[in-house]
């Protein structure tokens, strides 16, 4: 079976093999980039600083979090917000693989600016092994692209380094756990975040509903959890849909979107079942959605899609 | 060995071999075959179509022909392998995608002392429509007649199914089982 310690000493003397002079990461807060930060700072030390782009699609309160997070790790970092420049990369843009390869360029141009001010020519990354699998190349399809392996652009300056490239989600959470990191058992997070929640063009009000839509989902998921009503799934999260239907809310008609909520358990994103959910819950979410945002969304639906044939996210 | 043919799930068999403690390496299907120096090969499943194009395995129909060793195909790995050793694959009537309860009509070494229906994960177009000669059925579903197949004397298998999913009930004894044939094929 898979030994964490071992592979945390393999890959600290692998990366202090390989890098010379100074590097940076890209840290999102997640499992797998906090990890990634752990292990090379312990090669590195001072000559890593973890770079976290607020992207505009962040979820509520995520970015302060992981600031804190980070700064409790005690990795060199800090925040860059480029909110503007990605809603403005995005705009008019709804193909889910457009989203994702803008989104993927944009967050290299970032790296390499604060690289070439760090003075770095290393880019660590918390690539983990269905990020390439998915993203295809040679024989296997694009199911789709990852930011952070097919949004890289070809003309790219910066060394790629990505300790954690042949693991999947648990074997992460055990060194995660093995290196006592504080985010071991995060759900998971999509690197292009919730501008692949948005069905369609991810503007700043279409990523403010879907914001509020998740955070009552977790909250929702979490406190039942906590109250042991359910067990908490894998990932849990909502989707904006672009669809809208009519209602009638306070007698008066309303005509608003459709929230979607998602709730799956897997052990390594490369196959799913959605999670069974109690009804109590599920309403309890649908009702709180459509009370605080009744002038916007008056449906919620629950997807009920293993993976395959769906994948866990929806773009 | 884990032969490529570009399958979402080729690297989870990789794992679930190491996790076995077995010495494990994914190689793509193109590589020749005095380089394939294994105790057994896995073939893996590939993208869309890729059992029907014999031109897309690479050299898969030379590894089960001339390696000597215990080979076991999976989805296109094991649609391949039908077709190239004289059986027949094509298109599914109804093509299956996630959870599928899979009987098991023979145990035979592959499935020895398991239930005799079990979850397992599939994703599928294609299936394999004729035996080769010389091979039996080992398992179905209620929508493909052929989810598992085994030469009558040599050490060939086929599964429809992904064993190496962690969705399927039994994948991993299912893989210590072939490595258990491939030890004592060593030792013949």
């Amino acid at each position: 079976m898979f030994d964490a310690e071992k592979f945390i000493d393999q890959q600290v003397k692998k990366v202090r093999d390989e890098v010379e002079g100074r590097a940076i990461i890209a840290a999102s807060g997640g499992v797998d980039s906090t990890v990634c930060a752990a292990i090379v700072s312990r090669a590195i030390g001072d000559r890593l600083l973890a770079v976290y782009v607020d992207t505009g699609f962040m979820r509520k309160g995520e970015t302060a979090n992981v600031d804190k997070m980070l700064g409790r790790l005690g990795v060199n970092h800090m925040v860059v917000d480029a909110s503007d420049e990605y809603f403005d990369a995005l705009k008019g843009v709804t193909d889910p693989e457009r989203k994702r390869k803008v989104i993927g360029e944009k967050f290299i141009r970032v790296f390499e600016r604060e690289a070439k001010k760090f003075d770095a020519g290393y880019l660590v990354q918390g690539t983990i092994a269905p990020d390439w699998i998915e993203s295809g190349g040679g024989l296997r399809d694009t199911i789709k692209s990852h930011h952070n392996v097919g949004g890289l652009p070809a003309d790219m300056h910066l060394k790629l380094v990505e300790p954690l490239r042949d693991l999947y989600k648990d074997e992460v959470r055990k060194v995660a756990r093995a290196l006592k990191i504080e985010v071991a058992e995060k759900q998971p997070f999509p690197g292009p975040a919730l501008a692949i929640r948005v069905m369609g063009e991810p503007t700043r009000e279409s990523v403010a509903i879907v914001r509020e839509a998740c955070a009552v989902t977790e909250d929702e998921i979490e406190k039942a959890a906590a109250a042991g009503e359910m067990k908490l799934p894998w990932q849990y999260f909502a989707v904006l849909l672009p669809v809208r239907s009519v209602g009638v809310q306070g007698d008066i008609r309303a005509y608003g979107f459709t929230i979607a909520v998602r709730a799956v358990d897997s052990v390594d994103a490369m196959s799913a079942v959605y999670s069974k959910i109690p009804h109590d819950v599920l309403e309890r979410i649908s009702t709180r959605i459509t009370n605080t945002m009744k002038e916007k969304v008056n449906r919620v639906v629950y997807d009920i899609t293993d993976k395959p044939p769906a994948t866990i996210e929806w773009e | 060995m884990v032969i490529d043919n570009g399958g979402q799930w080729t690297h989870r068999e990789w794992r679930v071999l190491r996790d076995l403690g077995a010495e494990s390496e994914i190689v793509p299907n193109t590589t020749p075959l005095e380089n394939i120096k294994a105790d057994g090969l896995v073939l893996s499943g590939g993208s869309p179509r890729v059992g029907l194009n014999a031109e897309a395995m690479g050299k898969c129909g030379e590894y089960i022909d001339k390696s000597g060793v215990p080979v076991i195909g999976i989805c296109a790995g094991h649609q391949f392998m039908a077709a190239h050793l004289g059986g027949k694959a094509g298109p599914s009537k109804v093509p299956e995608f996630g959870k599928t309860l899979v009987s098991i009509d023979d145990e035979d070494d592959l499935f020895k002392g398991l239930p005799p229906t079990i979850v397992a994960w599939e994703s599928h177009n294609d299936e394999v429509t004729e035996l080769p000669p010389d091979f039996v059925p080992l398992a179905h579903s209620d929508n493909c007649a052929i989810q598992a197949m085994k030469h009558k004397t040599k050490p060939l298998y086929g599964l429809q199914f992904h064993p190496e999913v962690e969705h399927t009930d039994n994948g991993y004894e299912m893989f210590q089982a072939f490595i258990d044939v491939c030890q004592a094929h060593k030792k013949e």
